[in-house]
């Protein structure tokens, strides 16, 4: 739990974008549709459109505010609202400040350019209520809990990504492909998103894994599906919990981007019965120390079983075999 | 104020002897002058003198002052009474109106069934129709003054006879009653309306009179483009009232007998019952003794004056045209099943509260469409709503505000009569429009099916909205919601939308063959007014599959707000799509149980800084029931932005209740469910003045730390 030496504004804080205009060379100015900033995922994608010229782009954006802030007896002077742009990547923070709008200073409104070339992939934004309190100037008093996030790379403005997944020759494919062209496919985790390499030269599998055909066929598909789905989510795994920031008295921090998602989704079934910040220190307290990482290997494999669908997956095969077998019969 | 100037003086009197049955000889008599010179006063031919005035007066039983202005009747001759319909000849009973079992007895659909029919008979086609429902509860003496003035004693053996029954109209009676009696109490809902047509035309020959007051099923229409067309609406009115009987004020927009103000009648719907051995047929009229009529006692509409029109709560505000009805006994079965059956006996203050904010939604939701207005056009409507107690004002008289209730449709539409639409929305607050194809068939298959072209708007969903965004909200001419619509197959991350259709007339001016499409989807609507499909009327006007066309339309409209709304089918990756699907970061919350016996946790925190600069902290913890095994270890630290957290080193950590400190560990006293701890932090460990940053505590329980 949090506390602090000064008096805060209770209530919540939210941000959205209201529009947002790609700016270019020779002076473009292409507004993006409403469609492509998604006020529920409080995602931007600027990729939607397909353009891929433009330089910055301008963003509309407001900010509500309990109306406490401005009471005229409130504890807080020099109120301002804040709205900080930054992208981990790249080490960019803008912060632009919002004018008072209508509906009796609970409504802010501004506008933030983003430069292209300043970002990676993913920057995110969120909104800070500053205010002088007790003489103290510039106290951060409230901020908004869900960031917005500006996804340069993405085609549909959705938090969830979606891993890579590519088809490719590994005899005559890139270097380190080339020791693994017996194998139908490996896993990439060192990239911005991991990779899934689909090995065009083992006879076969892609077009099974992408087809569709007979009901067999398609048993064999789902399976084999979930079978790469278990490896995948093993792989992915063990990359998030091998690279933690740890605070001083030892606890790790959550990695803020794919790697944190991946762990707060599958630490649950690896550590049952804790919180995940818990099940996040015990995991990475065996990992580290001099007992208990090999004991906790099934149920990394438990968890990923889960994750890729193997259950479900494999029962249906074998009730579908089993038809199968019994129309054979008759 | 006497705005009407009267009637002459000859029919006054013809109306006045027939009225109370005296003869033209009789008043010659009674007056001293000859049969002559009173026929010669009748057809205007000549005016008697002030004196004779004077005895006429005497004669008829009334004041000077009546014969001056001729506005009211006089109170001669037979006075206001209820006539019952005697039991039909044949012996038939009818135990109910069917058209009012129609309806649920709601003061929602009430709401939208009387309004509709204001709007209908709107007057003037360049202001709106002003409607304003006042709940008024009675109670104690302005109670019984009201029952006095109804004649309520001569209508208790009716109600009494007709509660006996065991049907469902007479356990509603008896409700209504035992309501009034146990409780003390009648709600009177009144609904006016202004700048309609009130109810003009004879007491018995058609017209709107006749049809709301005398007949079932007339749907008497002045537009054709009117909501209604079974004339069921009306008998909404009887079936809000408990005891049946709804009273009416009339300024008519065209003189009937000379006259336009305060024509009253009353109107009693109950079942066959038997009163003092003689079996009625179900309706009874409030009004003066028809001398005209072919039973003596059959009651027509009379002309009121304004006191007796006070007394019984008609008053109407302007001599503007429209009627006032007057519901007895108004009761909402809808908010009924809201509470519950053990505070039925209990008094409910609130249940006028309920109606009124129950009519408001209703008002808002229903017309919200009809109360906006936008470039040249006015709104079609307003409404208010108001609550009295005893003639006191409990509630204030509230304007319904469409962009209150219905935020975005309202600026959709207004957007729309403005033009100020725009083809794409690059802006939340926007408004898109785009236009889809209604094919009209040809009536009874004669002739091709004609394209009108219907107005689909989008918006983004406002946060006050009334209702689940998403919708696509449709109506046609009379901008009444039909029906509320849910856009299947959206994509994940859609931005809440509300969006409108507007079909026929609705669709605007320029809109090709909009009286057709108007006419067809009238036609496909059920007396509900709750959707467009099959009707009878669909099927015998245009055919048998002719309902299709509005699947279609709904199917193209859903299609159009999609577009709008959503990005295009992303273009497909490399990879196999199945394999991609599955493998997806973020975004996925699968919930897990909790389990039973979990580590403890805070649960309260009371930190401030002490005169060394050291923070202070109290802290409250929660223990799940089994977990007084955990042995955690709190653990100071100062809230940064990003990055590790410095840890601060306590100076002071003590157990205060149900706990003590070990090693600073706390170890729980067993079976404990709360305990509290105090910590100071280590003034030198800090890294910065402890004004300067916030405070996280936690309590650190690691596997090993579990006993």
């Amino acid at each position: 739990m949090r506390a602090f030496p000064y008096q805060r504004l209770p209530g919540v804080v939210s941000l959205r974008v209201t529009s947002v205009e790609l700016r270019g060379p020779d002076d473009i100015r292409d507004p993006l549709d409403t469609s492509a900033f998604s006020a529920i995922e409080q995602v931007v994608a600027p990729g939607s459109t397909g353009r891929d010229d433009w330089e910055w782009l301008r963003m509309k954006v407001s900010a509500t505010v309990p109306g406490r802030a401005t009471a005229p007896d409130s504890p807080w002077t020099d109120l301002a609202v804040v709205v900080v742009l930054s992208e981990g990547a790249t080490n960019t923070r803008i912060s632009t400040a919002l004018t008072p709008g209508a509906e009796n200073g609970r409504k802010w409104e501004g506008q933030l350019d983003l430069w292209r070339a300043d970002h990676l992939d993913r920057a995110t934004m969120s909104v800070h209520v500053v205010a002088t309190v007790d003489g103290v100037a510039g106290r951060e008093i409230a901020a908004s809990a869900k960031d917005w996030i500006i996804d340069l790379k993405a085609e549909a403005p959705l938090r969830e990504r979606e891993l890579e997944v590519v088809e490719v020759g590994f005899r005559e494919g890139p270097q380190w492909l080339r020791r693994f062209q017996e194998v139908p496919w490996a896993v990439d985790t060192s990239g911005d998103l991991p990779v899934v390499h689909i090995n065009k030269d083992f006879e076969g599998v892609s077009d099974l894994v992408g087809g569709n055909g007979t009901s067999v066929d398609n048993m064999v598909r789902d399976l084999l599906i979930a079978q790469m789905c278990t490896d995948v989510w093993t792989a992915v795994f063990h990359t998030a919990i091998g690279d933690l920031e740890i605070e001083d008295d030892g606890t790790p921090l959550f990695p803020r981007d794919w790697r944190g998602e991946v762990l707060r989704e599958m630490l649950p079934d690896v550590v049952p019965d804790l919180p995940v910040e818990d099940a996040l220190s015990e995991v990475h307290r065996r990992r580290t120390g001099t007992s208990g990482w090999t004991d906790l290997q099934p149920r990394i494999h438990y968890a990923a079983t889960r994750r890729g669908d193997v259950p479900k997956a494999l029962s249906a095969t074998i009730r579908g075999l089993d038809s199968i077998h019994r129309g054979a019969d008759a | 104020m006497r705005l009407d100037p009267g009637m002459d003086f000859g029919p006054w009197l013809a109306r006045q002897l027939k009225q109370s049955g005296m003869s033209q000889a009789d008043l010659a008599q009674r007056v001293g002058m000859t049969r002559a010179a009173v026929s010669a006063w009748i057809t205007g031919r000549a005016t008697p003198r002030e004196e004779t005035i004077h005895k006429i007066a005497e004669a008829l039983g009334t004041d000077l002052g009546t014969i001056h202005t001729r506005t009211a009747d006089t109170l001669a001759g037979l006075p206001i009474s209820w006539y019952h319909r005697p039991g039909h000849a044949d012996g038939g009973r009818e135990f109910g109106n069917a058209a009012a079992f129609a309806f649920e007895a709601d003061v929602g659909v009430l709401a939208r069934e009387a309004t509709q029919n204001s709007l209908d008979e709107r007057l003037d086609l360049a202001q709106p129709v002003r409607v304003r429902y006042t709940l008024h509860e009675l109670s104690g003496e302005a109670l019984a003054r009201f029952r006095d003035e109804i004649r309520w004693d001569d209508l208790l053996p009716h109600y009494e006879a007709a509660a006996q029954q065991d049907q469902k109209v007479g356990r509603m009676i008896a409700g209504g009653l035992s309501d009034m009696y146990d409780r003390d109490r009648l709600v009177l809902l009144r609904i006016d309306d202004y700048n309609a047509s009130g109810l003009t035309g004879d007491d018995y020959e058609t017209g709107r009179f006749a049809a709301v007051v005398r007949r079932q099923l007339d749907s008497q229409k002045s537009v054709s483009g009117a909501g209604g067309s079974y004339g069921l609406g009306k008998a909404t009115l009887w079936a809000t009232s408990r005891l049946g009987l709804v009273l009416m004020n009339s300024t008519l927009s065209e003189p009937h007998e000379g006259r336009t103000e305060r024509r009253l009648v009353g109107r009693l719907d109950l079942p066959w019952r038997k009163v003092d051995g003689k079996p009625w047929a179900g309706p009874a009229w409030f009004g003066r003794p028809d001398p005209d009529a072919e039973d003596v006692n059959v009651a027509r509409s009379w002309w009121a004056d304004e006191e007796s029109v006070e007394r019984l709560h008609l008053t109407r505000e302007s001599a503007e045209p429209g009627t006032s009805f007057l519901i007895v006994g108004a009761h909402d079965v809808a908010s009924l099943v809201e509470g519950t059956d053990t505070d039925a006996d209990v008094e409910d203050d609130d249940s006028v509260h309920r109606m009124h904010h129950r009519l408001k939604d209703a008002l808002g939701r229903n017309f919200w469409a009809a109360m906006t207005g936008g470039g040249k056009q006015r709104p079609l409507l307003e409404a208010s709503v108001r609550t009295l107690r005893n003639g006191v004002e409990i509630i204030p008289e509230t304007r319904v505000d469409p962009r209150e209730t219905q935020p975005s449709r309202t600026r959709a539409l207004q957007a729309f009569l403005d033009g100020t639409t725009v083809d794409r929305m690059t802006e939340t607050g926007q408004v898109a429009m785009a236009t889809v194809p209604l094919m009209v068939p040809a009536p009874a298959g004669h002739g091709n099916a004609v394209e009108h072209r219907a107005v689909v708007l989008v918006t983004e969903a406002e946060d006050g909205d009334d209702g689940k965004p998403n919708r696509v909200t449709t109506m046609r001419g009379n901008r009444m919601t039909v029906k509320i619509g849910w856009v299947p197959g959206l994509p994940v991350g859609t931005n809440p939308f509300q969006a409108v259709l507007l079909a026929g007339r609705a669709a605007g001016e320029d809109a090709p063959f909009a009286d057709e499409a108007e006419a067809f989807l009238r036609a496909s609507e059920p007396p509900e007014h709750d959707k467009w499909g099959q009707t009878e009327e669909l099927r015998m006007l245009y055919s048998p599959s002719a309902y299709r066309r509005i699947g279609a339309l709904t199917n193209q409209a859903n299609k159009a707000v999609r577009e709008l709304v959503a990005l295009p089918k992303k273009s497909r990756k490399g990879g196999p799509e199945r394999l991609r699907k599955r493998l997806s970061v973020g975004g996925r919350k699968t919930a897990r149980p909790t389990p039973p016996a979990g580590p403890p946790t805070l649960e309260e925190l009371d930190a401030r800084i002490d005169d060394s600069g050291a923070w202070c902290v109290t802290a409250e913890m929660k223990i799940p029931a089994g977990g007084d095994s955990w042995r955690p270890a709190p653990v100071a630290k100062l809230d940064v932005r990003s990055g590790p957290r410095p840890v601060l080193a306590w100076s002071e950590l003590v157990a205060v209740h149900n706990c003590e400190v070990v090693d600073g560990t706390i170890r729980f006293a067993p079976g404990a469910r709360t305990a509290t701890f105090r910590g100071t932090t280590d003034v030198t460990t800090h890294p910065v003045r402890a004004q300067f940053s916030g405070l996280v505590v936690e309590l650190r329980t690691d596997k090993g730390a579990q006993a």
